[in-house]
């Protein structure tokens, strides 16, 4: 059972509509002309990358951001789904979809103001612990439904039969049920990974001093026209990060 | 959760105890309004270290600042956010014995409307709003705002994606002023611009920017800076002032009542009135400086330059957009979204 | 078990609690107030917030949001379906590539994605001078700034929100299941409804609810897309959040916004 000939052609031409706006951008991140018009081959981009440091340094806040906030976003959600699976809870469940829900300015704003109230007692400052905190916070629900969509088409009697055999339940857990439903927290991961680094609503109203990412960064750039060289950075990041996937594939085999 | 937030906040605080030993600086500004060394020269004159973020529009300013506890110093507010920032308490009165340089604006930025003694904020940088077209391939040369409702421009218009200016070239165009908070002169006003959506191909602001470089769109409401870079990428654009009131904006570097930095903020800002610092922004961001030493500075050409630099008469039909009362504010957002919505 | 199903669930309830259902109050709070001169919020306490909702040009507006979040969730699922299941069906050492292969466009930044969208779909655009210079048409093609481009970019925007969750449960099916049915003389349509479709049905209806309800909220699309001509739910509770200061509106339309989607959810189990 594997894959014909018209489902392999619909997917290529699925993968050019989801990669044409990369190529687009990518070969601007080439073009001599800072506007959207083509004007002959360059790397002035490439080189002012090097020459700006806030646009560095919200790069590396955005790859952290998004590195810590999916590891513990994906860890705590795939216990939550689980837990959820086991015997469902309607109220914690329900929260998470209406956290989905709320139009990210609502939340962002109310995050603010929750931090800003409570920071007055506690002594602390927005940082880069609240951007994270935020991110966990909206990737869980994704984690959540992406995981309990694999966790429904697990088969129960698998890991009640681990239990006869004499495992302890996180033993069930831990060495049947993750490793059945790895696929889906893998997805879970991407997708919280994905959400996290794109993100600009919530993140410019909770970070502080110290905590631009990149999306600030391109989208205060906006009022004046977005750069080429943000083009250029997004290439580079596509790129490297394009080079570990392929690196931990071969790995994996 | 207290005991999270303790630990990811650790290094943050040790960062903070290893940065402490230089002098600190949090300057917070519209992405993209800075020269290029501006921030490094000053850092290495005053030997200290600035941390420099941006943001891209008043409310994500207010939002942040309002409260109270957000880390930053100095920050740049369009001149009608900087009269309510003062009375919500959140800026600091400026020391004009710190700041010498304000002398070097032009007479016009020391007594401005909004600030009559510059107590509260220093002009930062200014702008225009017009008509950009295309000399080349649009009929006609716009005279007034009027010439936006030409059935000819349909569907190579845009106007602006903001409340402000679109109410306020429909208002200047029935004669009434740009900032008009009559009731009566902004249904009125709205009325026209339901009138003029199906001519409209798009609100958008910068935008417009890569579009009349292309050719798409022929003629549209931008602002002088976003006309300025058109015209650099296509010579073809050029901007005008209506011969009706028109906006002009000013951004202002303020500093924040929770500064504990003052001292240095107004370092800060005095060095952004220093006529060569002030001179190299303009020229970096393509748009007008306030500073008429830094203007003096500038090549002829510059300074002849009317997108930015447009003369004093015209200048003097401009109108500087200050607070609406909260009640006009809501009856425009109605009014605009009954527009989108129709 | 149900000692380490709490444990399971702690730290969830924990992270909701804080980033949640506390924001959550502050935003009812927020509704019930009045608004501030400048943005935020004042006393008095007022219904009035709730009571401006009434009015049938929100309703409107929020109509037409339901009905583009929902054409679009329809598109994601015809398009997004197939390509679930090509990576599915793939080698198994290659599905992890064929998945980040979905998801990797969305690790640029959106601004500069849906500027490369526009310049692909103007009028002097790639797709408009290439039909032209192959002489399919004569004018160009309006191709932005309406309600197609907007929903294009939506679909294209929430694709993998639809296409991960799908992906992750028709990985589960066997494929010695469809064969089995076949041996045994199953057509393969029935081997479809049979096999595939039960097992396909959590995926779906988790992909259609993340593109759904990010649909509804989206603010963003509408405006650069299709050129702010039009307005979804989601613009207007931005624009209370910006440009109106109207904190406490917004912060009703939003309450309000999330109890219809799950009034409209409800019938899906939690």
């Amino acid at each position: 059972m594997r894959n014909g000939k018209w489902i392999s052609a619909y997917a290529a031409g699925a993968y050019l509509f989801l990669h044409l706006p990369l190529l687009v951008l990518a070969v601007f991140s080439f073009n001599a002309s800072k506007f959207t018009v083509w004007e002959g081959f360059s790397l002035q981009w490439y080189g002012q990358i090097f020459e700006n440091s806030q646009l560095l340094e919200s790069t590396w806040n955005s790859l952290l951001i998004a590195l810590a906030s999916t590891m513990l976003a994906t860890s705590i959600g795939t216990l939550c789904a689980y837990g959820i699976w086991k015997r469902k809870a309607p109220v914690l469940s329900g929260s998470l979809y209406l956290s989905l829900v709320t139009p990210e300015i609502v939340t962002g704003i109310s995050l603010l103001a929750l931090f800003q109230w409570s920071f007055r007692f506690l002594g602390l400052q927005l940082g880069m612990h609240t951007v994270i905190l935020a991110h966990v916070a909206f990737c869980l629900a994704y984690v959540v439904i992406t995981v309990l969509a694999r966790l429904r088409t697990f088969d129960a009697a698998l890991e009640e039969a681990a239990l006869d055999l004499g495992a302890t339940p996180w033993q069930a857990f831990r060495l049947v049920t993750l490793p059945a439903i790895l696929p889906g927290v893998i997805a879970a991961a991407l997708l919280a990974f994905t959400v996290s680094i794109d993100d600009y609503v919530i993140t410019s109203l909770v970070a502080g001093v110290d905590s631009e990412t990149l999306p600030m960064v391109v989208y205060q750039m906006a009022r004046r026209g977005v750069s080429p060289v943000v083009n250029a950075i997004s290439t580079l990041i596509v790129l490297g990060l394009g080079v570990l996937i392929l690196i931990s594939e071969r790995l994996q085999r | 959760m207290n005991r999270r937030l303790f630990l990811l906040s650790v290094p943050g605080a040790l960062a903070g105890c290893m940065r402490s030993r230089t002098k600190r600086l949090n300057v917070m500004n519209w992405g993209d309004y800075i020269g290029a060394t501006t921030i490094r020269d000053f850092e290495r004159e005053f030997q200290v270290k600035v941390r420099y973020g941006t943001y891209d529009n008043n409310e994500e300013l207010f939002g942040k600042v309002m409260g109270g506890n957000s880390g930053w110093d100095v920050v740049f507010p369009t001149q009608n956010r900087v009269d309510p920032m003062r009375q919500l308490g959140l800026l600091a009165p400026l020391d004009h014995t710190r700041l010498p340089s304000l002398n070097n604006l032009f007479p016009r930025f020391q007594k401005p409307l909004w600030d009559s003694s510059l107590d509260w904020c220093v002009p930062y940088m200014w702008t225009t709003s017009g008509i950009a077209y295309n000399a080349r391939l649009y009929h006609a040369a716009p005279e007034s705002w009027k010439d936006l409702w030409d059935e000819r421009a349909r569907g190579k218009l845009t106007m602006l994606d903001d409340v402000d200016d679109v109410f306020g070239a429909a208002l200047a165009k029935l004669g009434y002023p740009y900032n008009s908070a009559n009731p009566d002169h902004l249904r009125h006003a709205q009325r026209e611009i339901v009138a003029q959506k199906p001519l409209v191909r798009a609100y958008i602001s910068t935008e417009a920017r890569d579009q009349m470089v292309a050719g798409d769109v022929l003629i549209a409401q931008t602002f002088a800076t976003t006309a300025q870079l058109a015209i650099d990428g296509n010579a073809d654009v050029v901007y005008r002032h209506p011969k009706d009131p028109f906006a002009v904006y000013c951004d202002c570097g303020v500093i924040l009542r929770e500064s504990t930095r003052t001292e240095l903020a107004h370092e800060f800002l005095n060095y952004t009135l220093r006529p060569d610092v002030s001179a190299g922004i303009a020229q970096t961001i393509r748009t007008a400086t306030p500073n008429q030493k830094a203007f003096e500075l500038l090549s002829a050409t510059a300074r002849a330059n009317a997108t930015l630099y447009p003369p004093a008469e015209v200048l003097d039909r401009a109108e500087w957009p200050l607070p609406l009362p909260p009640e006009i504010v809501r009856l425009r957002d109605r009014l605009w979204t009954e527009v989108k919505a129709g | 078990m149900h000692r380490l199903r709490a444990w399971f669930l702690a730290p969830a309830r924990l992270v909701n609690l804080v980033c949640f259902v506390l924001p959550l109050c502050i935003v009812l709070a927020y509704s019930l107030l009045s608004r501030g001169v400048y943005g935020g919020v004042e006393l008095p306490w007022t219904f009035d917030n709730y009571r401006r909702l009434f009015d049938p040009l929100y309703a409107g507006i929020f109509l037409r949001s339901l009905w583009i979040a929902g054409l679009s969730t329809a598109l994601c699922l015809v398009l997004g379906s197939p390509l679930a299941w090509f990576t599915a069906r793939a080698d198994r050492k290659r599905r992890n590539l064929y998945l980040n292969l979905v998801m990797i466009p969305f690790w640029t930044s959106f601004l500069v994605r849906t500027y490369a969208w526009m310049f692909l779909l103007r009028d002097t655009g790639l797709i408009n001078t290439a039909l032209m210079s192959v002489g399919l048409i004569s004018e160009p093609l309006p191709l932005l700034y309406n309600n197609g481009a907007v929903m294009l970019g939506l679909v294209y925007g929430y694709l993998p929100f639809l296409v991960l969750p799908l992906y992750t449960s028709l990985e589960k099916i066997d494929p010695s299941m469809l064969e089995a049915a076949s041996d045994l003389g199953a057509k393969p349509s029935t081997a479809f409804w049979t096999v595939v479709v039960p097992m396909a049905k959590p995926g779906m209806r988790a992909g259609s609810i993340l593109v759904f309800i990010s649909c509804i909220g989206t603010y963003l699309t509408p405006d650069l897309l299709g050129g702010s001509k039009t307005i979804m739910i989601g613009n207007v509770v931005q624009n209370q959040f910006t440009a109106a200061r109207d904190w406490p509106f917004g912060a009703a339309c939003s309450l309000v916004l999330m109890g219809l989607v799950m009034l409209f959810l409800r019938s899906d189990e939690l």
